[in-house]
């Protein structure tokens, strides 16, 4: 038992380390709390036309106006941050929405779509701009580094996609769209929620243009039109799922899931980030293969056209997803994702814009696992996906340019080997941002502020001691309005003799309801040893120990 | 050598202190006796200000420092060390190390399947199979190495379940690897297709690729069949997933009842796919093309197929649900439905939907625990499954006026036991399901709002 002690003195120290190097993160917490208020103030000054839709917008826009004040302030270094901070001012008076926006949070931080769709309806309606082309110049007035490239390539695509696909002007689409929808609830769901909304749009984007790439390849015989329209399905398939994971976060707890399905996204997360680690291996493998066999690449203008069509779809899907993750949390990826998607003219400059995006990805995951990140790692994994296809095309551009001018057949290996590694290193921080989640592991500064709770618990009157106190992060309401960090958990609490088991019950989640901890608690009467938890068996320690009291039943 | 001399020293002294001179000279160490310094001590005491240590005599004086009020010691670590490679290493024992090492070999037979395989694609997919079979044995040697340690089942406030989900998780992973598998070997399996259909002459010809001599042994498939037959049946690494997946081919149960090492899928498939591979150069059968394709075709299909069931059983114990059924507790649920007949039950809170067929387990044993004399409903019923070895029931019940405390124990206890009963699946089987149950109980008109 001696030992057993010795393990959590030992393990102290270290622990008021931990909470102290993560107090910036921790900081940032608390605007997810703030968060929770906008809506109210939000909708009411919006003529709500669609419910749901006007509600969730409404927080979003006000919840980052926060999110970014407060990261300056604590100084957050981000070399990102710093440039948008000093972009606006040249771009501010040369177009009018872009004081549109300001009147609806800081536009820097929210190109998300919801976003769009409130200031559309708030704002743009009467100027009558053409919300398209507004939406563009927002989210690229913060690209700090890239400017032409990603002008020139959001400007291609868009033009050509608006004919087919909508997934560019949300607002005006999709309340031209949702009323059809009614009709079939499924539809609906998707329709009014706005990540699955956007996935579904790009699902469909991507579904739309698998078939054209596959009938047009079936009638002219294209295997590269064949095989890429192969890959397409695939993607959508991922994308399905996804979209699965969206919806079904929101369905309610059951009998069946007493916890909901909140984790159901990280989940998809994390199998979307152990999918693209097991594709950027394989493609690795055959990149060696390929140097060592020195294949010919055959039908390179075949290759190029397909491949740049590809890269034009995925930079639809970049703008959509990326700029989610903008909102979030972290300003990193949506700029890296730009300088990559037009990086096609040249290969390192690419590269060594990735790198640094890297770095923020890392970042990422210990600053928002749980501040605010119900549903974000569902997206960071559809939105790594489609970055890894859009590499992939700009890689297979670049080789093929490459190739073309210089004969040598090991271009596109090493292309592809690069990206793989690339897509490797960013889908890790993923899994293992997810995995923590999906292992229940409480986060360092939760966990400090948990310790100083129960330590207090034995304070409380008529406590004699508690037992095997498990607490993990309660994933159930995941919409706008749930409190940041609330811990769900079962804990056994020994009242003294004498006292009343009720007040002590009622004293004890009264006091841990106030630390935002919802606890299923099991009162015992001291000196009670019947319970599995083994809290008075011997008088040395309450700890629990599992691999005696295994059976006791 | 310094230090340790120092540590000594005192001990030495003290314990030769009461004794006489003699004893001390005929110590037979050469001890220099040592006075601690003194002086310098002294001299410092006027001087020093600020901090001062708590039990010296100054501060005991002046009671500088105020004791704080004590507290019981924490019950839980904050969190536990987690090994690092180097001490997963020195923990392993003797057994544990020859499955690492039978890993590696397993391993060694993969990469050369996989590179033996040249352009056939059925080859390939074996070779997967077989990858995925080094993965899961590595995953259980991983399992066992870190059993060894405290971190992976004592609980602490960081990992309040200890790391055993990591199984789980790895579990997902693989059969997220599976999924892949299958994918990947199905869309080259289409562009070969399309290569060969299309006009265009196939710059491989694949007929001659990879050609076995009719009559004579593929070395690669027979490697495969004895690395699965010894990784079955000398290590029988695959019982946890199988346990996991608790209908794994819905017909192969039935096709072959108590077929042992069969019955799990994965051996099933990988040795199935072998031995075909094995036996068609053996009885002469020319080596089609299109029956490269067909083979791995089914390869690819069953791993997806396997990989999905797989997915979903793992992933539904990772969102925190209890998804078991047992086969038999069919006719016990029958048995406390009669019994729960009589009581009127109000469920609200947690139970959302009472009356689905897919979950009779839990079901059942709500209203057995509303059945109890002493209950008066049943509030909030919470039932989940933290890893393989482990699940979780928190309770919140009403209980009736007037239990007293030897009452309520003995409430507690027959809960559990139901729980444990009723749900603690396949006892005898080898998996066994621990339950923790908690009940938080209150009584009626109690106040339930602060809940």
């Amino acid at each position: 038992m001696a030992a057993s002690y010795a393990l959590p003195t030992s393990a102290f120290p270290q622990h008021h380390y931990h909470p102290s190097s993560d107090h910036i993160h921790s900081h940032s917490h608390s605007h997810g709390h703030s968060h929770s208020h906008a809506p109210a103030s939000l909708s009411s000054l919006s003529p709500s036309r669609n419910r749901r839709d006007s509600r969730a917008a409404g927080g979003h826009s006000r919840s980052h106006t926060n999110e970014h004040n407060h990261t300056h302030h604590q100084g957050h270094s981000h070399p990102p941050a710093q440039s948008r901070q000093s972009l606006p001012p040249p771009s501010a008076p040369s177009s009018h929405w872009r004081t549109d926006s300001t009147l609806g949070g800081d536009p820097m931080s929210i190109p998300t779509n919801g976003s769009f769709d409130a200031l559309n309806k708030k704002y743009e309606l009467p100027v009558g701009g053409d919300p398209h082309a507004h939406s563009h110049s927002d989210s690229h007035s913060h690209d700090g580094h890239s400017h032409d490239h990603s002008h020139d390539h959001s400007h291609d695509h868009s033009h050509d996609h608006s004919a087919h696909d909508h997934s560019v002007e949300r607002s005006k689409f999709t309340t031209f769209l949702l009323p059809y929808t009614s009709r079939w609830p499924i539809l609906h769901t998707i329709m009014t929620e706005k990540d699955s909304r956007r996935i579904f749009y790009f699902m469909t984007l991507n579904f739309a243009f698998m078939t054209i790439q596959a009938f047009y390849g079936y009638v002219t015989d294209s295997l590269g039109l064949l095989s890429d329209s192969i890959h397409m399905f695939f993607d959508c398939v991922a994308l399905a799922v996804g979209l699965f994971a969206a919806v079904a976060s929101k369905w309610p707890p059951s009998q069946r899931f007493p916890y909901g399905f909140g984790k159901i996204e990280t989940l998809s997360g994390f199998g979307n980030g152990v999918f693209l680690v097991l594709i950027s291996v394989e493609i690795m493998f055959e990149a060696f293969e390929r140097i060592i066999e020195g294949r010919e690449t055959k039908r390179l203008g075949e290759l190029f056209v397909v491949s740049t069509m590809g890269l034009l779809v995925n930079l639809v899907g970049m703008a959509a997803f990326g700029h989610h993750h903008h909102g979030g949390h972290d300003h990193g990826h949506s700029h890296g994702g730009h300088s990559h998607g037009s990086g096609g003219h040249d290969h390192d400059h690419s590269h060594s814009h990735s790198c640094s995006d890297e770095k923020k990805h890392d970042h990422s995951p210990a600053a928002h696992a749980h501040s605010h990140g119900h549903d974000n790692e569902n997206m960071h994994g559809i939105y790594l996906h489609v970055l890894a296809d859009t590499l992939g095309s700009a890689a297979v551009i670049v080789s093929t340019i490459l190739t073309h001018f210089w004969k040598w057949a090991g271009w596109d290996p090493v292309a592809s080997f690069l990206i793989a590694v690339l897509i490797l290193l960013s889908s890790l921080p993923l899994v293992k941002s997810s995995a923590r989640r999906l292992l229940l592991t409480i986060p360092p500064e939760i966990e400090y502020n948990l310790r100083e709770t129960l330590s207090g618990i034995s304070e409380l009157r008529g406590v004699a001691g508690y037992a095997v106190p498990k607490f993990w992060i309660d994933d159930r309401n995941s919409g706008e309005d749930a409190p940041a960090n609330k811990l769900l958990g079962v804990m056994h609490v020994v009242a003294v003799k004498g006292a009343d088991m009720e007040d002590v019950r009622d004293r004890v989640s009264k006091y841990l309801l106030g630390h935002d901890i919802d606890v299923t608690l099991q009162v015992e009467r001291e000196g009670d040893t019947s319970c599995w938890c083994g809290v008075g068996r011997s008088p040395l320690s309450h700890s629990h120990k599992p691999t005696k009291s295994t059976n006791i039943f | 050598m310094a230090p340790a001399e120092d540590g000594l020293a005192p001990g030495q002294q003290t314990s030769s202190a009461p004794a006489t001179g003699p004893a001390a000279a005929k110590n037979p160490f050469n001890f220099q006796t040592q006075f601690m310094d003194a002086p310098v001590v002294k001299s410092n005491i006027g001087q020093r200000r600020g901090h001062r240590y708590k039990h010296s005599s100054i501060s005991a004086q002046h009671q500088v420092f105020q004791e704080p009020p004590p507290r019981p010691p924490p019950v839980l670590p904050a969190s536990l060390p987690i090994p690092t490679l180097k001490e997963a290493w020195g923990s392993m024992n003797s057994n544990q190390r020859a499955r690492l090492y039978w890993c590696c070999c397993h391993a060694a037979v993969a990469v050369y399947v996989f590179f033996s395989a040249e352009n056939s694609l059925a080859m390939t997919a074996l070779s997967h199979l077989v990858f995925f079979d080094v993965g899961s044995a590595a995953v259980c040697v991983a399992v066992d190495v870190l059993g060894n340690f405290e971190v992976w089942r004592r609980s602490s406030i960081r990992h309040p379940f200890g790391l055993q989900r990591a199984e789980v998780l790895a579990g997902f992973a693989m059969s997220v690897f599976l999924v892949f598998g299958g994918f990947d070997l199905l869309s080259h399996n289409l562009k070969h297709v399309l290569e060969t259909v299309g006009e265009h002459t196939p710059h491989h010809t694949h007929a001659d690729a990879r050609y076995v001599s009719p009559g004579t042994v593929d070395f690669a498939s027979l490697a495969a069949v004895v690395s699965t037959l010894v990784s079955a049946y000398g290590l029988r690494n695959h019982g946890r997933i199988r346990r996991v997946m608790r209908v794994p081919l819905p017909y192969l149960s039935s096709l072959l009842p108590g077929a042992g090492i069969l019955a799990n899928p994965f051996h099933f498939l990988t040795l199935c796919f072998a031995f075909l591979m094995l036996l068609l150069p053996l009885v002469s059968v020319p080596y089609f093309v299109w029956l490269d394709r067909v083979i791995c075709a089914a390869i690819a299909g069953s791993m997806f197929t396997l990989g999905t069931r797989l997915a979903i059983a793992q992933g539904l114990m990772l969102l925190m649900s209890y998804s078991g059924q047992q086969p038999d507790s069919n006719s016990n649920s029958n048995n406390s439905n009669a019994v729960a007949l009589g009581k009127k039950t109000d469920v609200g809170g947690g139970i959302g939907s009472r009356g689905k067929d897919n979950n009779t387990g839990v079901t059942a044993v709500v209203r057995e625990i509303e059945a109890e004399p002493h209950v008066a409903r049943v509030d909030e019923a919470q039932f989940w499954q933290v890893h393989y070895g482990l699940a979780m029931a928190n309770l919140k019940v009403c209980l009736v006026r007037g239990c007293d405390d030897s009452t309520l124990s003995q409430l507690r206890t027959r809960l559990a036991r139901v729980v444990q009963n009723r749900l603690g699946e396949g006892y005898g089987r080898g998996g066994y399901l621990r339950w923790e149950v908690t009940v938080q109980t209150s009584t009626d008109g109690g106040n339930l709002a602060g809940l």
